[in-house]
């Protein structure tokens, strides 16, 4: 059995359109759970989810643990070995209390996959594969949400470039959510059930894509 | 000491968003492994790839994407294997690059288009240009624009180029007229000039050959011995993908030239031998004896050259009715213990698909 961890934000973590952190789609059916039953019975999908979670960044408002480099390190210890690393991050990094450009969020993309290989959590101590998914980007009108994410929608629409030129040049896979998935109306950002069906399935091609032997 | 690792982004492959291929300086040969090795084979999975080239899963998943986006490479329907969940095969897209293809020969100027994978788009025969035509070779630029002018809208960028197959064997450039091989050497930089698109000049048959390693017969040979019939017959040695010709080896007259002589002897008319894609009628007696005789020079090349190369595989090529080489190939392995003999698969005109498969290996393939 192989193990994929699913490092994620809110919408890894299911988090319901216009709704809370605690509004959250059920286990099977937020994309981690449908990606856990399309790979049935060959895979064990670890979801690790949290409400806005940025790549980098310790959070001045939300705190700390909000840092996805934080966390990343003693979450790849306690799920070692795992063949799998699914990174869906950045939109949290485009508030307006980081103040930063797309290319900075993919570079925190590139520090978290620095981190995996400096750690080698994967079978044997080696590094696992890593997969950075861009995350769709936002609708223009994300409601009262505007004043947190000021000036982050058009950034949105360029990070699936800018992660996919920091996967190129690190060499890991990459998928980009926005081609099969857009944010819900509810709030601009988050993914609906429906969203994380297609998602769920399309992620779980893309792990079938990579090949593994045995 | 700056950290490296935080340095710029520098991707091995960044991929062109617009539509279009990329430079040909920036094609790794990582990425012309990944095509060559579609090339020989159709629907491979990623999987595949890397076991085939050696290159691990996340470069390939990166070259993959960009050749992807760059129209080169597509997805197939997703196959369901024997164990495991549904893979998904790549190909080359057929519309991800066009290739025109030049053949001179001393009755007829062949012009062929084909696509990423060899299909033949375009195909016509020019008669020799008369003597005193003041250009080299009249109607063959206005050919290829016409060749050209039937790709698609927004495709001209997808041309990789035009490929000469040029012939050189002394006999046979002494059957045109005086000043043929002078006028065929200046017609690369003529068409270059006019058209402004790379011209790849190449030794005829050795492009024919070249052509059935990439789209043909031997496809999926390291190493045969390969035969074109022409008006003489010409001989080349594939070793490991090389295709070796020596300056001195000279072409032997067991060719159609010496079919038409055996036919004019007994008052048969010849003009059926030297069109493109005639059938021929039946030759009788001469044609049996002619296919005999060819047969015992191919097999006493073969004998040569297996005595010092493990050849096992033939290749006979030519642009006479395909049951010619079917009847010779057979014939060929009736006489020889073990030796796998087979007709070229390039029609109509094996050369001029031969030349345009030169632009190809040049710009996506390992083997140059």
């Amino acid at each position: 059995m192989k193990t994929v961890l699913c490092f994620g934000d809110s919408n890894t973590h299911g988090q319901v359109p216009g709704g809370t952190p605690l509004d959250r789609f059920g286990p099977d059916e937020r994309w981690p759970g449908v990606l856990r039953k399309q790979l049935k019975p060959d895979w064990y999908v670890l979801e690790e989810g949290l409400s806005g979670r940025t790549t980098v960044h310790k959070d001045p408002i939300e705190g700390d643990i909000k840092s996805g480099r934080l966390y990343l390190r003693p979450c790849l210890m306690s799920h070692a070995p795992i063949d799998l690393v699914i990174l869906m991050l950045g939109t949290n990094d485009l508030k307006a209390r980081f103040n930063q450009p797309a290319t900075e969020v993919a570079m925190g993309i590139g520090c978290l996959i620095h981190d995996i290989r400096e750690l080698n959590p994967g079978p044997g101590g080696h590094c696992p594969e890593i997969l950075v998914v861009a995350p769709p980007p936002m609708r223009d009108d994300i409601g009262e949400w505007e004043g947190i994410f000021s000036g982050a929608q058009p950034k949105s629409h360029q990070l699936s470039h800018e992660f996919e030129l920091i996967a190129d040049s690190l060499e890991v896979h990459f998928f980009d959510a926005g081609t099969v998935i857009a944010s819900d109306p509810a709030d601009g950002f988050h993914l609906s059930r429906d969203a994380h069906d297609i998602l769920g399935k399309a992620i779980a091609q893309e792990v079938i894509n990579i090949g593994w032997a045995g | 000491m700056p950290d490296m690792r935080f340095a710029p982004p520098n991707p091995i492959r960044i991929a062109d968003r617009a539509s279009g291929m990329n430079a040909v300086s920036v094609r790794s040969y990582n990425e012309r492994l990944v095509l060559s090795l579609l090339l020989q084979n159709k629907g491979l999975s990623r999987m595949e790839i890397g076991n085939r080239t050696g290159l691990s899963a996340q470069t390939v998943s990166v070259i993959v994407r960009s050749l992807e986006q760059e129209g080169l490479v597509v997805k197939g329907e997703a196959v369901k294997g024997r164990m495991g969940p549904p893979t998904i095969p790549l190909s080359l897209n057929p519309e991800g690059a066009y290739s025109v293809g030049i053949s001179l020969g001393h009755r007829h100027t062949d012009v062929v288009m084909i696509d990423f994978v060899g299909q033949v788009k375009f195909y016509t025969s020019l008669p020799l240009p008369d003597e005193s035509d003041p250009t080299n070779h009249s109607k063959l630029v206005a050919t290829v624009q016409k060749a050209l002018a039937l790709l698609p809208n927004k495709q001209e960028g997808r041309m990789a180029g035009i490929g000469i197959a040029m012939p050189e064997d002394q006999e046979e450039l002494a059957l045109g007229p005086t000043g043929m091989a002078e006028r065929f050497e200046a017609i690369g930089k003529e068409i270059e000039d006019a058209l402004g698109m790379e011209v790849y000049v190449q030794n005829d048959i050795t492009a024919a050959a070249a052509g059935e390693s990439m789209f043909g017969a031997a496809k999926s040979l390291d190493d045969y011995l390969f035969f074109y019939i022409g008006a003489r017959l010409h001989h080349r040695l594939v070793l490991n993908h090389q295709i070796f010709h020596s300056r001195t080896q000279a072409s032997k007259p067991a060719g159609l030239i010496d079919l038409e002589q055996r036919l004019a002897a007994s008052g048969t008319p010849t003009d059926m031998l030297w069109e493109r894609g005639a059938a021929w009628p039946a030759f009788g007696e001469e044609r049996s004896r002619w296919l005999q005789d060819c047969v015992a020079e191919l097999k006493s090349s073969l004998d040569s050259a297996s005595q010092f190369l493990p050849v096992s595989t033939v290749i006979v090529s030519s642009y006479a009715p395909k049951e010619v080489c079917v009847e010779i190939t057979e014939t060929l392995k009736s006489v020889c213990d073990a030796i796998d003999a087979r007709p070229g698969e390039l029609h109509p005109s094996p050369k001029a698909l031969g030349a345009a498969s030169l632009p190809f290996s040049s710009k996506f393939t390992v083997e140059v």
